[in-house]
C-alpha cells in the first residue's frame, strides 16, 4: 500500500548516520518473564519457505497494532498551497535582463507593440524596413522584462507587458517612419511608447509623428522671437527702398525712350 | 431550459489585467551532473564468484536458518557506488544467482563509464540434500551446494560511475526480480527517502497500541503466542519475510 504524501522532504544530509535516532518510548523494558509453556506442538520451524500460518492471537495483535495514518481536521488539500520558492535565479534570465537594461538605457525611443504570429519572411522584411530607419526590433519575454521594469523608471509601462510583445527601440525618435511601416503590418499593433522619457499612448505617438522635425521647429521659434526686430528694420528701410525703386523705374523709362535725354545729375541724388 | 453559456475559463473581456494567452516561458536549462569525483576501477565488471570455496568444508554444518531471519546488520549502506539492489526479504544466493547477476549486469552496463561491485561474499555455507526417493534416516545427506545467506535490508551489489539512475534502474530491476527474495533497485537518494518515510510513519502513527509496546510489557500475556525474537523484530519480520507495510 502506498504511503500518504508527507509535508516535508527528507533532511538533506550527506551522511546518513546524522538521521535523528528516535529515543524509544519504553527505554528500560522491564525484565519480562518468559512463559513457562511455549506453544510449539508440531509443525514447521520458525523460518520457512512458505508463509507460515500465524496463531490467531498473533493475527489479532497484528490487526490491532496496524498503522493509522494521521487525519487532520482540515485536509491539507483545503489549505493554501505553498508554491515552491525560486531556488535560484537562472543565469540565462539574468543575462537577458542585463541586455534589456542596456537596451533601455541606450535608446531614446522605446515602442511596445503586440505581436501576433507572422510568417518568418514577413518578420524579416519588417526588421529590414525598420532597420533602414535605425529602429531595432527586440523580442522580449515578459517574465524577463517585468522585474527589470519594476525597478527602473519605466514602471508605468508594466500593464503593457501582458501578452506576447516586441520592443522597437531606436536611438533617434522617428515615429513617422515607424508608424508608416507598422501600418502595413496588421499583425503588429502599437500599444504605447516611451519617447525621450515621456510615456505616450498610441494617439500620443500619432500626434508626435505629425509634429514637424526639430530643425524646422527651431527655425520657427527663432523666426517668432525675431519677428518684432525684423518688422522694425523693414519699417526703417521702407523710405529708402521706395526711393530706390522709383529711381530704377525712371532709369528704365529713360533708357526705353532711346537715351536721347541726358541722365539726371548725380548731385541731386547725393543731396538726399 | 438549456442556455448556451461560455465556459468559465474563457470570460468575455477577461479580467482586469486583460486576457493572458498561455504560452511557453524561458527554458530552464539544468546543469549537467557533476561526475568529477568518480573514478572507474580497473576491473569495472563484477568479479567471478566460485561455486565452491577454495577450501570446502568437509564437516557438514547444521541448517542455522536464523541467518536469514530478521534485519541485516552488515552492508546496509552504500560505500562505493551510487545505485544498488536492496534485499527486502531473507534468502540464500547460490552460484546460479551469482552467475545470472554477473552476466546480466556485465551485458547491460558500459564498462568505460560504469562499474559494479559485490556487497555479498562468495558462497560459503554448505547445504545438504538427501537423494531423491529414499526414506527418512541413514544420516545427513551429502553437501549439494554452497550458498550465501542474505538478510532483508542488505545491499546485494552496487553500481556506480558516470551514469544516472534512469539508465541503471531498468536492468537492475530486472535482475532484482529474478532473485529468490523480494528485491528492489535503489539509489542513494531513494534509499534515504525510503528510510525517512519509514521513520515518519513510525512517528506519526496515530495508533496508541504498537507491537513493540505490547510485547515489551507483555500485555494480555501476548508473549505466550509470540517468539522471544519478536522483542527484537517488533512485528516487522515473520520468518524470512519482511512486512513492509507494518510500522
Amino acid at each position: 500500500m502506498g504511503a500518504s504524501p508527507r509535508q516535508g522532504r527528507p533532511p538533506d544530509s550527506r551522511s546518513p548516520e546524522e538521521l535523528p535516532v528516535p529515543v524509544p518510548v519504553l527505554s528500560a523494558a522491564p525484565a519480562a518473564w518468559l512463559p513457562a509453556l511455549q506453544l510449539l506442538r508440531h509443525g514447521s520451524k520458525a523460518v520457512t519457505r512458505h508463509w507460515k500460518a500465524m496463531h490467531f492471537q498473533r493475527q489479532k495483535l497484528l490487526a490491532l497494532t496496524e498503522y493509522l495514518r494521521p487525519r487532520p481536521a482540515v485536509p491539507p488539500r483545503c489549505l493554501p498551497r505553498h508554491s515552491p520558492e525560486e531556488q535560484q535565479e537562472d543565469g540565462y534570465a539574468r543575462v537577458l535582463q542585463r541586455q534589456v537594461e542596456q537596451t533601455l538605457r541606450d535608446s531614446r525611443m522605446v515602442a511596445v507593440c503586440q505581436y501576433n504570429s507572422m510568417p518568418d519572411e514577413d518578420v524579416a522584411t519588417l526588421r529590414h524596413y525598420l532597420r533602414k530607419h535605425n529602429i531595432h526590433v527586440k523580442f522580449v519575454l515578459n517574465e524577463v522584462v517585468r522585474p527589470v521594469l519594476a525597478q527602473s523608471k519605466y514602471r508605468n509601462l508594466l500593464p503593457l507587458f501582458v501578452c506576447r510583445n516586441i520592443l522597437l527601440v531606436s536611438p533617434e525618435t522617428r515615429a513617422r517612419e515607424m508608424l508608416r511601416v507598422l501600418k502595413g503590418v496588421p499583425q503588429v499593433n502599437l500599444l504605447g511608447a516611451c519617447i525621450d522619457d515621456t510615456i505616450l499612448s498610441r494617439q500620443g505617438v500619432e500626434n508626435f509623428a505629425r509634429l514637424p522635425s526639430l530643425e524646422v521647429s527651431q527655425g520657427q521659434t527663432v523666426a517668432a522671437l525675431s519677428l518684432l526686430s525684423s518688422q522694425t528694420s523693414s519699417l526703417l528701410q521702407r523710405g529708402p527702398a521706395h526711393l530706390t525703386a522709383l529711381l530704377d523705374e525712371h532709369i528704365r523709362q529713360l533708357r526705353g525712350t532711346g537715351g536721347a535725354t541726358e541722365p539726371p545729375p548725380g548731385q541731386s541724388t547725393g543731396n538726399h | 431550459m438549456w442556455r448556451w453559456r461560455l465556459p468559465g475559463l474563457l470570460r468575455v473581456g477577461g479580467g482586469p489585467g486583460g486576457v493572458a494567452v498561455p504560452r511557453a516561458g524561458l527554458k530552464k536549462l539544468a546543469l549537467p551532473p557533476d561526475y568529477s569525483g568518480i573514478t572507474i576501477p580497473e576491473k569495472p565488471k563484477l568479479k567471478f564468484m566460485d561455486k565452491v570455496p577454495a577450501v570446502p568444508k568437509v564437516q557438514r554444518e547444521p541448517r542455522r536458518l536464523r541467518d536469514i531471519r530478521g534485519p541485516s546488520q552488515v552492508a546496509t549502506d552504500f560505500t562505493q557506488g551510487q545505485y544498488g539492489i536492496l534485499a527486502l526479504g531473507g534468502g540464500y544466493l547460490h552460484w546460479g544467482h551469482f552467475e545470472m547477476m554477473r552476466l546480466s549486469i556485465g551485458r547491460s552496463m558500459d564498462p568505460k563509464s560504469m562499474f559494479a561491485v559485490w556487497r555479498v561474499p562468495a558462497p560459503r555455507k554448505p547445504l545438504t540434500r538427501k537423494s531423491l526417493g529414499h526414506r527418512m534416516g541413514g544420516g545427513k545427506g551429502p553437501v549439494e551446494r554452497f550458498v550465501t545467506a542474505v538478510r532483508s535490508g542488505r545491499l546485494v551489489l552496487e553500481v556506480g560511475g558516470r551514469c544516472e539512475f534512469g539508465e541503471v534502474q531498468p536492468f537492475l530491476a530486472r535482475v532484482a526480480q529474478k532473485l529468490p527474495f523480494p528485491a528492489v533497485a535503489v539509489s542513494r537518494e531513494s534509499l534515504r527517502e525510503m528510510r525517512w518515510e519509514e521513520e515518519q510513519r513510525r512517528l506519526d502513527n496515530q495508533n496508541p497500541w504498537t507491537f513493540e509496546r505490547v510485547v515489551a510489557s507483555n500485555m494480555l500475556g501476548m508473549r505466550k503466542y509470540l517468539s522471544p525474537y519478536d522483542l527484537r523484530l517488533k512485528g516487522r519480520y515473520w520468518g524470512k519475510f519482511f512486512l513492509r507495510h507494518r510500522v
